[in-house]
């Protein structure tokens, strides 16, 4: 029996459909069996980054609802034999879909695949509802910034009162020179604010960028820096401790996220 | 409970006691009327409603309000974006970021305590709070909010420095 996690922030744009993709192509690169599902109905765009787009024939509203089966549902990826897709429908609204009607969706899916994982539209109304109702586990994203980190917080509350518990932090887009600089807002801020387990900590990358167009999550090129801190990511999702990447922060600043991680001392 | 909304021209920026000079020794940042052993007793329901304390052992979130008539006490921090509105005092046990309304119902003798004390907004009875523009102020010690002399101000706590032990 797999597990479900939900891939959420608040806020648009830090960057969940880009963890997801990657954690889901990471995942699947170290072995795994994995679904991917696009809960972000009517702005649906995991399949664009997963390049599947052109490969949609029905989708999570048609499988609520009954118009297809599951299977017929499922796009599998064009690398990894054991990574698929639930796309989201695009000319519906979040109300096409009910948080009981999640619940059965994923406790399917965990019958068939080891991680399911779930990327959360913005915001905390129907479209999160859904997202979290059937996901045992939660990784909030967010970037080193004041307004992000408040939806960070506001969402973490949220996952506590639906009994989410241990939601882990991925803290996404740090540019390693503002850092130094002092310019981004402190990450050890960030932690002692957020009061969470700490996942990982993406650089902002324009490999990302490049990657996303092409269709072709970043962990699957070597050179690129955040595809490196994403499969460091889904490492540690599959249970592996992997020591946190040295983005070129102060010493003191990476000895600190070993400690707080446990590795290292 | 319904907590009165002070009016905005009470919104004047928190004046923090200089903590380089030592606090008059022997005062108590709670003044001596808020000593629930040396009070009148009033009637027994807004008495009890003045007494009564619950106890919030988590991290308050933004988002998240605790409306309470009596206490609050939070063992955990209160982050920026939530709110904390008591009928009486507030004691925040860690690092009180968030709003906080103690005396809300129009106690003006109610004080608002936290382990670091940087809200982002504080109001007491009717008095509305914030810290200076452009003030990145960090304590490094326990600090008590209180009205005195028409203002809230915000001394160390304790105001006598350090407990002797040895009596
Ligand atoms: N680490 C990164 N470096 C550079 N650009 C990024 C990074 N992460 C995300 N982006 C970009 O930010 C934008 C928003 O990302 P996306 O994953 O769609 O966010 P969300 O799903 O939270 O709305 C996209 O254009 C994406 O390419
Ligand atoms: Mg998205």
């Amino acid at each position: 029996m797999g597990e479900v996690i939900v891939i959420t922030s608040g806020k648009g744009g830090v960057g969940k459909t880009t963890t997801t993709a990657n954690i889901g192509t990471g995942l699947a690169l170290l072995g795994k069996r994995v679904v991917l599902v696009d809960t972000d109905i009517g702005l649906r765009n995991l399949d664009v980054v997963m390049g599947l787009e052109n490969r949609i024939v029905y989708d999570i509203v048609d499988v609520a609802n009954g118009n297809c089966r599951l299977k017929q549902a499922l796009i599998r990826d064009k690398r990894f034999d054991d990574l698929y897709l639930l796309p989201a429908a695009q000319t519906k609204d979040k109300t096409a879909v009910n948080t009981q009607q999640m619940v059965d969706l994923c406790a399917q899916l965990k019958e068939e695949f080891e991680y399911v994982i779930i990327d959360c539209p913005a915001g905390i109304e129907q479209g999160f509802k859904n997202a979290i109702a059937g996901a045992e586990k939660a990784v909030v994203v967010t970037t080193p910034e004041v307004a992000a980190v408040r939806d960070a917080d506001r969402v973490i509350g949220l996952l506590e009162a639906a009994e989410l518990r241990d939601p882990k932090l991925v803290i996404n887009r740090v540019r390693p020179a503002m850092v130094k600089k002092g310019d981004m807002m402190d990450i050890e801020d960030m932690l002692e604010i957020l009061a969470i387990k700490l996942l990982g900590v993406v650089p902002d990358d324009e490999s990302i960028i490049v990657s996303t167009n092409r269709g072709e999550p970043a962990v699957l090129d070597r050179n690129s820096l955040a595809g490196e801190a994403f499969m460091h990511i889904a490492r540690r999702i599959s249970g592996e401790e992997v020591p946190f990447m040295d983005l070129g922060a102060n010493d003191s600043l990476m000895t600190k996220l070993k400690k707080l991680v446990g590795l290292g001392r | 409970m319904t907590a009165q909304v002070p009016s905005e021209r009470y919104l004047q920026p928190v004046k923090r006691a200089d903590h380089s000079q030592s606090g008059n020794p022997g005062t108590s940042p709670f003044p001596a009327e808020n000593r629930w052993a040396e009070r009148e007793p009033m009637d027994p329901v807004s008495a009890a409603a003045d007494f009564r304390t619950v106890l919030i052992r988590r991290t308050v979130r933004s988002g998240q309000s605790i409306h309470y008539p009596g206490n609050i006490v939070v063992m955990g921090d209160v982050n920026p974006g939530a709110e904390l509105v008591a009928g009486g005092n507030i004691v925040v046990m860690g690092h009180l970021r968030g709003m906080a309304h103690a005396g809300a119902t129009g106690n003006e003798q109610a004080v608002v305590a936290a382990f670091r004390l940087t809200p982002t907004q504080l109001r007491i009875a009717n008095h509305i709070t914030r810290a200076p523009d452009g003030e990145g102020h960090k304590p490094d010690q326990p600090e008590v909010a209180r009205i005195h002399g028409g203002a809230v101000i915000i001394e160390r706590y304790p105001a006598t420095g350090v407990r002797n032990l040895n009596g």
